[in-house]
């Protein structure tokens, strides 16, 4: 799971603000480059690809990684059992096949004998024990020790109380890695392609110690090896020879460019510095132009990711099930997404994101026309005991990084506002403020997000289960949980959806968040780069990048 | 002069002391700390954070912890960027700031002094009040309205330069960066140089030159000249400081790795050694600066020497 990609994504919101004057400069229109294309790769030599990063990668170590441009690096950096394909697939990575027990609990994951190191040196199934080990390893103290957990006995190792060699994952052999679960655990295998589940080279480690992640001392398994590392400057992944796919690899090199703000990401791309710059790559308000004048080089795909507005469900005057559907149906998430977001996300009712086979279950009044919409809400919060004379009065908490948050949390009060005469306070606070605010539970109405990080509704599930550490508004509701627990322990796919399909519409009914939309990734590729293909977790693996034969036509 | 240097030496250490216990404690009394994430971390792993960084211990005990080892020229770990320690940031992020400031500063002295000396010397002139008109104006615009404007021109329109990045100071990557910075720096030499030879120009001393009949370029470079630098001494001691920290605007919109960054980076964050070690970086180099302005003034003029 991954908070951290939303932090990331305020962050560079955030950045965008002191940056927000380039845009305000004014480029709208006028002459940009212009590319000459061919279907054929351009020469070995010209190869590189600049790329850019939305903030400094805070390490290169797979076990500490808990942000998302660290994360992204890495990605392209190691490679653990399983991998991505380029349209986000899971596909078999260092292990070739495995084979998984009856009951689910114990997978047996064989090593391709082909898979190197970038010294050379094979990659082992020990190395996979050493690398988990040392993830739950209290001394490590690894912020992500806890995405283990299904494994037997990584709690209790997180928890100081068993050594970390007790670890439930054993080499049969030099290729043949044994895991044995605390349970059925259907995504297991989606969740293996993150950061924390990669191997390491132990030797480098145990000879530089916490400098082992420095250019020279690096030593990596996936397509890249690190050549570079300026922090905040840039950093430079070279070809790694040794790897086992390295025939399929064209990229000779790929340079990250650590650059927070949208705005500035946008005009180094204009001008001709960057190849490629993720999401998000341009403020919401530039898509019109960008549209025109750069046509199908601007991206906007579906992501994995949900915003919305959290509750604590416990206490007044949240605490009544009519407040809170009185709030979440009195909103136009259509007119907030074509007028605020210039139709860059998708609008929301529900908590699951569209997912390929996933039917997510809108509440019914997400289809009626709005006028009914609201004259039912009004009902509902009369109800509840409000009026024009007694209106519902209360704070709104969000971060002050984010113009666009700003914006769009102005009209929401203003919609609720109108709808019903709800007096809303909003209150802004620096992003770590807020977190503290939220998780102190010292705020009633808050914004909230969640991006998943592997591809299935449990991650967002998990959100809203009692005692998990980011269920923030304290939803508690056993059926709910009964949904969760038997889509866990549910083998089969469309059965497993159809449970989640049914815990979605629990929560349509009990309200305990107000969702606002789905994500979208808004990208920026030169119509010279290849192998970029949308897909909702948004991991663009390099190993599948390529530069076309191109040249430039000066406007 | 050596006991000036000694005494400036000795008062400085209580100021950086308070200095470093201010932050110290500020820093810890901010809401939310290095490691609160919008997925709160479960308890067990939090406590194995806080214990590898020592910040279950009492917050004395932290203190003295970290005076023993800044004495010893250690920032520590930095919290944030969690396999670098801060010694190593700013090893890293100093050079380039010390790049981008000496450049910009070598550039306003260069262009700035003889701008102010020549409005100086044609007093009400067009030429003055194009000049200062023009120095007024590069005070005025803020440097995040100057440097956007210079990569819509320069980079993005004209493909000319790079709109940002450092690729290790190639000489291309530096030229908007510079510009930018130098530009307000530029106009305050000009602006103080101006004046100040206006001053030493109408002085008795300089009429007497003139009645001894000494030719004017003398006049001008043996007599005005050094009175009138004292002034742009003073400032730039300040400014010498202020330029490498406050290129924290430049770094941001031109990605450079500096750490000005850093520090704003840091406070966010929470990443508390990082934030102190840029802080005690900072306070050094203004009191090295001050002191440095302050032995100037002594050099050039003997009166404050006496005193």
């Amino acid at each position: 799971m991954r908070g951290p990609r939303l932090r990331s994504l305020v962050v560079m919101i955030a950045a965008a603000l002191l940056s927000a004057c380039s845009s305000a400069a004014g480029y709208h229109g006028g002459p940009v480059y212009r590319y000459v294309v061919s279907d054929r790769p351009a020469p070995p030599a010209l190869q590189v690809l600049r790329r850019r990063v939305a903030e400094t990668p805070r390490t290169l170590d797979p076990s500490l990684a808990a942000d998302v441009p660290s994360t992204d690096v890495i990605e392209d950096l190691f490679e653990g059992l399983v991998t991505l394909s380029a349209g986000g697939k899971i596909i078999p990575g260092v292990a070739s096949s495995w084979s998984i027990s009856p009951d689910g609990r114990t997978y047996i994951f064989h090593l391709r004998p082909a898979a190197r190191w970038s010294n050379g040196k094979p990659v082992t199934a020990a190395d996979f024990v050493y690398a988990w080990r040392r993830e739950v390893d209290p001394d490590t103290a690894a912020q992500y020790a806890q995405s283990l957990a299904r494994i037997v006995n990584a709690q209790a190792i997180i928890d100081g109380k068993r050594p970390p060699d007790s670890l439930g994952v054993t080499a049969l052999g030099a290729h043949t890695l044994e895991v044995r679960l605390v349970g059925r655990t259907p995504y297991f295998l989606s969740m293996l392609f993150n950061v924390y589940y990669m191997p390491l080279y132990p030797p480098a480690i145990r000879r530089w110690g916490m400098a082992w992640t420095r250019p020279g001392h690096l030593v990596s398994d996936g397509a890249f090896y690190l050549a570079a590392w300026v922090i905040n400057g840039h950093l430079t992944l070279k070809k790694n020879p040794y790897y086992w796919d390295a025939a399929h690899v064209r990229l000779r090199e790929e340079i990250f460019y650590p650059v927070p703000s949208a705005s500035s990401a946008l005009s180094r791309y204009l001008a001709g510095d960057l190849d490629f710059v993720g999401t998000p790559a341009f403020p919401p308000s530039d898509v019109g132009w960008l549209r025109r004048d750069l046509g199908s080089q601007v991206r906007v795909t579906p992501m994995y990711g949900t915003a919305y507005l959290g509750m604590l469900v416990h206490e007044q005057p949240f605490n009544n099930r009519d407040l809170r559907l009185a709030l979440t149906m009195s909103l136009d998430r259509r007119v907030l997404d074509e007028k605020l977001m210039q139709g860059m996300d998708m609008p929301a009712h529900s908590l699951f994101p569209p997912l390929p086979g996933f039917t997510r279950r809108s509440p019914a009044w997400a289809h009626w026309p709005m006028a009914r919409r609201l004259a039912v809400a009004r009902r509902l919060y009369r109800a509840a005991g409000y009026s024009k004379a007694h209106p519902l009065r209360v704070k709104l908490l969000y971060m002050t990084e984010g113009v666009h948050t700003r914006n769009y949390m102005e009209a929401v009060a203003t919609m609720w506002h109108q709808a019903l005469g709800a007096d809303i306070v909003l209150w802004q606070e620096q992003w770590k403020v807020m977190l503290q605010d939220i998780q102190y539970k010292n705020a009633k109405l808050f914004w909230s997000a969640w991006v998943g990080n592997y591809p299935s509704p449990y991650t967002f599930a998990h959100q809203f289960v009692k005692g998990f550490v980011m269920n923030y508004g304290g939803y508690d509701n056993p059926a709910y949980q009964a949904a969760v627990k038997a889509a866990v322990a549910e083998p089969n796919r469309a059965r497993r959806y159809a449970l989640y399909a049914k815990a979605d519409a629990i929560l349509n009914h009990d309200a305990p968040l107000i969702p606002l939309y789905f994500y979208n990734s808004n990208e920026l590729v030169k119509p010279y780069v290849a192998g970029i293909e949308p897909n909702v977790l948004n991991v663009h693996l390099a190993r599948y990048m390529w530069i076309r034969q191109h040249t430039l036509r000066q406007p | 002069m050596i006991r000036l240097v000694l005494r400036r030496v000795l008062a400085a250490i209580p100021t950086l002391l308070v200095i470093i216990t201010l932050s110290f404690f500020m820093l810890r009394a901010a809401p939310g700390g290095p490691f609160t994430e919008a997925r709160r971390l479960p308890p067990q792993v939090l406590a194995n954070l806080e214990r590898m960084y020592h910040l279950n211990e009492p917050v004395w005990e932290q203190y003295g912890r970290y005076l023993t080892h800044i004495l010893r020229g250690d920032f520590g770990p930095s919290y944030v960027y969690r396999s670098t320690t801060v010694n190593a940031l700013i090893e890293q992020g100093l050079p380039v700031d010390l790049t981008i400031g000496g450049l910009a500063l070598a550039l306003a002295l260069l262009i700035g002094m003889p701008l102010g000396i020549l409005a100086a010397l044609r007093q009400n002139t067009a030429w003055d009040y194009v000049s200062m008109a023009g120095a007024m104006a590069g005070i005025s615009v803020p440097t995040f309205v100057v440097a956007p404007l210079m990569i819509l021109l320069l980079a993005v329109k004209a493909h000319w330069l790079p709109a940002g990045s450092w690729s290790n100071g190639a000489p291309d990557h530096l030229v908007l960066p510079v510009l930018a910075l130098a530009l307000p720096l530029i106009a305050y030499v000009a602006r103080i140089m101006r004046g100040s030879m206006v001053e030493v120009l109408n002085s008795p001393y300089i009429r007497t030159a003139r009645a001894k009949g000494l030719p004017e370029r003398t006049v001008i470079l043996r007599h005005a000249l050094k009175p009138a630098l004292m002034p742009l001494i003073s400032f730039l001691g300040p400014a010498v400081v202020n330029t490498l920290t406050g290129s924290i605007v430049v770094e941001e919109i031109f990605g450079l790795p500096g750490i000005g960054r850093f520090f704003v980076d840091g406070a966010l964050n929470r990443d508390y050694t990082l934030v102190m070690g840029v802080t005690i970086l900072y306070a050094m180099l203004i009191i090295a600066f001050n002191l440095i302005a302050d032995l100037l003034y002594g050099v050039l003029d003997p009166r404050a020497r006496q005193q």
